[in-house]
């Protein structure tokens, strides 16, 4: 029963899932706050090739290695994403092109790159690698066991995240305020809610966020390193967030699908499917385009909106 | 005369107050050393005309503005707003023009915004519904807590602004232009709750340029002209002078254009023409109910009515800048396509619309494309697909001459005072020598002197045979202006009045809805 | 609690006349400097580094011309960007557009017969020109039509479009795989272009690829149509305020349209030069690895997206470029380069500010709102220009 396709598209959707999960729900915090932050997969690279170095060369116990390398990249994350809000929420720069110079700053063709070739991690294969846990013993039980019962730690760091970022947002007056200064900076302000300091804060929450995401590529899917390892999930992960309007609970939804579609590949040539290995490979692309092209166009535009103020700058209009 | 017209000896009468302050703009000195007391338990009135600093002292007074010199005093002590949210501790609200208000969220979100004393905790919505609807019925507001801003009325957001500020338990409140945006129903009602405000010692403070209204509501009255205060006076001892009120608000007695409506119009065939024209918004809610005017040559139509009841959708779809989804629209006896914009503008139709910088303007480029902004498009401009330069700057400065506008063909729109861009984009569309004028709130946000010239521009064209249709929210200046009033309300035209001899409280009715057999008064 | 630097603003009316050109050489010097730190920080010699750069790019014999090989696709490219940027379109899509515009003209160079060189660069660079046009009029029209973001759509289709490639060299027997050897049977490669049709370089000492030219030649042509045309002027005025267009009869959606599909076919040019110019063959993984697409945003943001400054900065980005790949090794690692490139974008973007705001830090403004003006009114206040951006 566990090894059928379904239960095993649906293990591996939850594997591919996760760095989604992480870094769409950092980008969703701070778009909230209506930062928009494009440079999520350098930010995800970034998180990768340091923990990947980090765990690489830590003399120490393997479970300290992981836990110490995977708050490596959340820091790394924030610093990087702390430049970014230094751009573009105190000078006002332009968010799209910021966001992009972040890209080609840390990303596969830019620091990450560097770093990697640096720390000469190119080639040999890690040495630690997060392991799966066995809940209860119940990872043999069938169809539940191998999707909820086994699996490692930041899986369910991301299930305990989803859920406290849907109460942050909808049951608590600190979330209020920043939904407010994503919809309304101008009312936020007149209102005494700092902006700056709320986007500020949560575009660093993004940041820690994707460069989380970014460590699980090397340290839980397939701990080597290669350059651009993530392959544009960090993109997906912005796509994510407009086609779960916003939502914490959707998004993990949506995280899932994409990873099913993710490794869709994988699964099917494993089972001996014959098809050009192009076409599953542009599956989450298409499908990015074809979801996002849904939500802004049909019903979904009227119900829920992005925030309004996303992307914009604000200025208080004062001496 | 002193600042002050009540005894100032006992301190703790003043709620807030101002010593001296002074705050200087580029260019002009909005405050220049003026004094101000608020007191409790009174409704305190800052008379000004626009421009006169009476917004700059009251952002200052809240912590928006910070004075170059002089000091603001809360209870006696001198304090030292940062921001609006120091004020906010200290008791001050401000409830400005343009409401601090999330649109997407709900009454009770938006009261709790921000408000410190719920910082950090869980956000018990039911408990913060309760409490709003207990505070709006102690002030005999009907709000109700759970309602999304964006569906409310102006009126209503206005009530929310209010309310939020008596639950975070402002000791002052002040308001600037409050009866602006309301029907003169809406503003009694205003009114009612502002005096039993005061009733329960609060301090209000009342900005407004209506005589009317300053006499009707307030104790007292601090006049502010050029940044300084002109006078002040107390109503409840003092008679007060209505006429001694102006001449220390304007400085010379007023003397606006005034249309004489001696000229007749006779009986000429309609140059624009609307029937049954419906639209509706963006998000699908109905902005023009089955709307049937006629404008003609020579006339000047006003459109009266409260902000957002269709006005901007009216002159979208006669512009063409917006679809219509039922009904008709001709000018000069040819139907006009339904959402075409060149169509409208080749056929003599102008637009002025409301939103000047961003609409009417493209604010980044010069005054010389803005004066061809729809012009680009002629032959005598250029050759073939290329424009000529030459040709365009003459032609700018033989507007910029014709229409005195202060600045040059090559200065950036955005650097133009407001008077002087509305000049350009009146001095364009009114150049094109339109059949019909349409303008929204044409003199808003103006200072005396430029809204005198462009309604002396307005009536000239009138008088060279232009239909004009005048979308205004100043009452007033329609009264002034137009042959004939239509009012406006929930895109429905509630009925066309005779200009001569129109009675506001009759209009205040149809602008909430009413209709004529309501005010008692036949159609013309 | 977080405590933000005291850094405030004040509103320039009228930016001082030096600073839009002093702008670019201080963020490139500042990328620089960054850029010697993060090598001096792994253990190397900046100023070693930085003289054998500028040794490779411009002085040794050849290296000019090297560097204008790097340069020509980056032209392109950054015009493709600049194009579309100015109007606030955010067209990231340019790799994509230019790997179909290389499909387009390998086809039509492979197709070619012995038509005379001037017949076959033209039908190469129409080929290229309709290949990014197309690809980039997906994004356009789902914009225009079904109010898509424009951001995500290129950038899901940059990662497609060399899937495509791929597919067509490396999965079948397409039209563009050669098959006439064992040896490209095995290790499959694209057909070379007839060789008559490769295109010509110019130059004495210094050879100056065809493309480079064409460069030039697009960007004084789009300089004079945005100048001076009734064309530009519409682009113009949209850019400024979109609604100010429609409100003077501008057909935006179709202008948008027009724009965004004038810009993916400067970036299928681009193709089709690393066609006819350089590789005369379709090579998928270089032209994946190249991300010329990326790099044009960087090059046309440097010069605030003035299509004759593309041509200066293109120079400039392309001679970092050949320097990374002439020293990549152990001694400098190829990421350096994206490193300068992004610092060097990120700078240009952050210095943006300094154009509208005058920052002033530590010390509170004597006065503020800058943009009050004399005569106009205190209590309304002139109007904020829109802003601009955002994605949704």
């Amino acid at each position: 029963m566990n090894d059928s396709l379904v239960v095993e598209l649906l293990v591996s959707g939850l594997l591919y899932g996760t760095p989604l999960v992480l870094a769409g729900l950092g980008e969703l915090l701070a778009e909230r706050g209506g930062v928009m932050n494009l440079g999520v997969e350098a930010m995800m690279l970034m998180g990768a090739v340091t923990a990947f170095w980090f765990s690489q060369s830590f003399e120490g116990p393997g479970w300290l290695a992981l836990l110490l390398a995977i708050l490596i990249a959340a820091l790394v994350g924030m610093a990087i994403s702390t430049v970014y809000a230094f751009v573009v929420v105190t000078l006002r720069a332009n968010q799209v092109v910021s966001g992009l110079a972040l890209l080609i700053l840390g990303g596969a063709t830019g620091l990450s790159s560097y770093v990697a070739s640096v720390g000469e991690l190119a080639g040999p294969s890690g040495r630690h690698r997060l392991q799966a846990y066995n809940l209860f013993g119940l990872s043999d039980a069938p169809v539940v066991g191998p999707l909820i019962f086994s699996q490692n730690i930041l899986v369910y760091v991301s299930w305990g995240l989803v859920a406290l970022a849907a109460f942050y947002l909808y049951r608590t007056q600190t979330g209020l305020h920043l939904q407010a200064v994503g919809e309304d900076p101008r009312s936020a302000d007149a209102m005494g809610i700092n902006v700056a300091r709320y986007r500020y804060a949560h575009t660093v929450i993004g940041g820690a966020l994707a460069g989380v995401a970014g460590a699980y590529y090397t340290l839980a899917i397939a701990p080597t390193w290669v350059d651009n390892v993530t392959a544009g999930a960090g993109w997906i992960a912005i796509a994510l967030v407009i086609t779960a309007f916003w939502r914490p609970g959707l998004l993990l939804a949506g995280a899932y699908l994409f990873g099913i579609v993710t490794s869709l590949g994988f699964t099917l040539q494993a089972r001996g499917v014959d098809l050009p290995p192009e076409i599953f490979s542009s599956l989450p692309y298409v499908l990015t385009i074809l979801a996002v092209v849904i939500v802004s166009s049909g019903w979904g535009r009227e119900r829920f909106n992005a925030p309004a103020a996303l992307g914009q700058p604000y200025t208080r209009e004062e001496a | 005369m002193t600042a002050a017209g009540a005894p100032t000896r006992d301190q703790d009468r003043h709620t807030v107050s101002a010593r001296g302050v002074t705050k200087a703009f580029p260019g002009v000195v909005a405050n220049d050393g003026v004094d101000f007391d608020a007191d409790r338990g009174e409704v305190h009135a800052l008379l000004g005309e626009n421009g006169s600093g009476k917004t700059t002292l009251c952002k200052i007074l809240t912590g928006l503005y910070r004075p170059d010199a002089g000091q603001v005093l809360v209870g006696g002590d001198t304090v030292a707003f940062r921001s609006p949210a120091d004020a906010y501790e200290a008791g001050i609200f401000m409830v400005h023009q343009h409401f601090s208000l999330v649109s997407s969220m709900t009454v009770a979100e938006n009261v709790v915004l921000g408000w410190h004393r719920d910082k950090g905790r869980v956000f018990n919505r039911r408990q913060v519904e309760e409490e709003v609807a207990r505070a709006a019925e102690r002030f005999d507001m009907h709000i109700d807590p759970r309602a999304i801003i964006s569906r409310l009325s102006v009126g209503e957001r206005q009530r929310v602004e209010i309310l939020k500020a008596l639950y975070r338990g402002a000791r002052t409140l002040i308001l600037d232009e409050p009866t602006s945006v309301l029907t003169p129903q809406e503003a009694e009602q205003l009114f009612v709750s502002l005096r039993r405000m005061a009733a329960e010692g609060e301090s209000v403070v009342f900005i407004s340029h209506k005589l009317d209204e300053v006499t009707a509501l307030c104790d007292r009255v601090t006049v502010l002209r050029h940044g300084r205060v002109s006078g002040s006076a107390d109503l409840r001892t003092s008679r007060v002078d209505a006429r001694g009120l102006a001449r220390m608000m304007v400085g010379r007695d007023i003397a606006f254009s005034r249309r004489s409506r001696v000229d007749a119009l006779g009986d000429s065939e309609p140059a624009l023409e609307l029937r049954d024209v419906s639209a509706v918004e963006a998000h699908g809610t109905l902005a023009l109910h089955e709307v049937t005017l006629s404008v003609r040559p020579g006339e000047i139509l006003g459109v009266a009515g409260v902000s957002g009841n269709g006005q901007v959708a009216l002159a979208e779809v006669i512009a063409g800048l917006r679809k219509r989804t039922a009904g008709d629209v001709t000018l000069q006896g040819k139907p006009l396509p339904s959402g075409n914009p060149r169509a409208a503008a080749d056929r003599g139709l102008a637009y002025v619309p409301e939103d000047r910088l961003g609409t009417g303007l493209a604010p980044g480029l010069t005054v010389a494309d803005n004066c061809v902004l729809k012009a680009y498009r002629q032959r005598e401009l250029g050759r073939g697909p290329f424009l000529s330069r030459i040709r365009i700057l003459a032609r700018t400065r033989r507007l910029l001459k014709a229409f005195d506008v202060r600045g040059t063909a090559e200065s950036l729109v955005r650097q133009l005072s407001g008077g002087n861009a509305q000049k350009v984009l009146l001095a364009r569309e009114i150049s094109s020598e339109p059949q019909v004028l349409v303008v929204a709130t044409p003199t808003r946000g103006l200072d005396v002197s430029a809204m005198e010239s462009i309604r002396s521009i307005l009536l000239e064209a009138a008088a060279g045979g232009a239909a004009i249709l005048m979308i205004s929210e100043d009452l007033a200046e329609i009264l002034d202006l137009a042959d004939r009033i239509a009012v406006i309300s929930r895109g429905r035209i509630q009925g066309v009045l005779e200009a001569d001899g129109a009675d506001p409280t009759q209009v205040g009715v149809l602008m909430m809805g009413g209709s004529l057999e309501d005010t008692g008064v036949a159609a013309p | 609690m977080l405590r933000l630097p005291e850094i405030h603003f004040e509103k320039r009316l009228k930016p001082p006349r030096w600073l839009g050109p002093a702008m670019p050489p201080i963020a490139v010097l500042a990328a620089l400097i960054i850029g010697g730190l993060i090598l001096w920080a792994s253990g190397r010699d900046p100023i070693d580094i930085y003289q054998r750069m500028v040794r490779v790019s411009f002085t040794n014999p050849g290296a000019l011309s090297a560097t204008l090989v790097a340069a020509t696709p980056l032209v392109l490219t950054g015009l493709a960007a600049a194009i579309t940027f100015r109007m606030k379109v955010w067209n990231i899509g340019a790799d994509g557009q230019l790997m179909i515009g290389a499909v387009f003209a390998s086809a039509a160079g492979i197709a070619l017969d012995e038509q005379g060189l001037a017949v076959s660069m033209t039908v190469m660079i129409i080929a290229g020109m309709v290949g990014g046009g197309l690809w980039a009029a997906i994004p356009a029209l789902l914009r225009v039509y079904l109010n898509t973001s424009e951001v995500l759509t290129t950038l899901m289709l940059n990662y497609i479009a060399p899937l495509i490639l791929f597919y067509l060299i490396f999965s079948t027997t397409s039209y563009w795989r050669d098959l006439t050897t064992e040896g490209a049977r095995v290790f499959p490669r694209g057909k070379t272009i007839l060789e008559g049709a490769f295109w010509p370089e110019y130059g004495g000492g210094v050879v100056v690829p065809f493309g480079f030219i064409l460069g030039i030649v697009l960007a004084v042509l789009l300089t004079v149509v945005v100048r001076s045309t009734r064309f530009g002027f519409q682009m113009r005025v949209s850019a400024d305020s979109p609604t100010a267009g429609r409100y003077a009869g501008i057909r935006t959606a179709r202008l948008l349209v027009l724009v965004m599909v004038l810009s993916g076919a400067v970036a299928g040019i681009a193709g089709a030069s690393q066609i006819g110019d350089f590789s005369h063959r379709l090579e998928p993984k270089i032209l994946q690895f190249a991300v010329f697409g990326y790099t044009g945003i960087a090059v046309a943001a440097l010069v605030r997206y003035h299509p004759l400054g593309v041509v200066v900065s293109a120079i400039l980005v392309g001679a970092l470029s050949n320097a990374g790949l002439a020293l990549q090794g152990p001694e400098l690692p190829l990421g350096l380069i994206g490193v300068n490139q992004g610092l060097i974008l990120l700078l240009v973007a952050a210095s943006e500010v300094s154009a509208r705001y005058k920052v002033v830090v530590g010390r509170r403004p004597r006065t503020g709102h800058g943009a009050q003006q004399a005569g106009g009114d205190l209590d309304g206040g002139p109007a904020e220009e829109p802003a601009s951006g955002g994605v949704s």
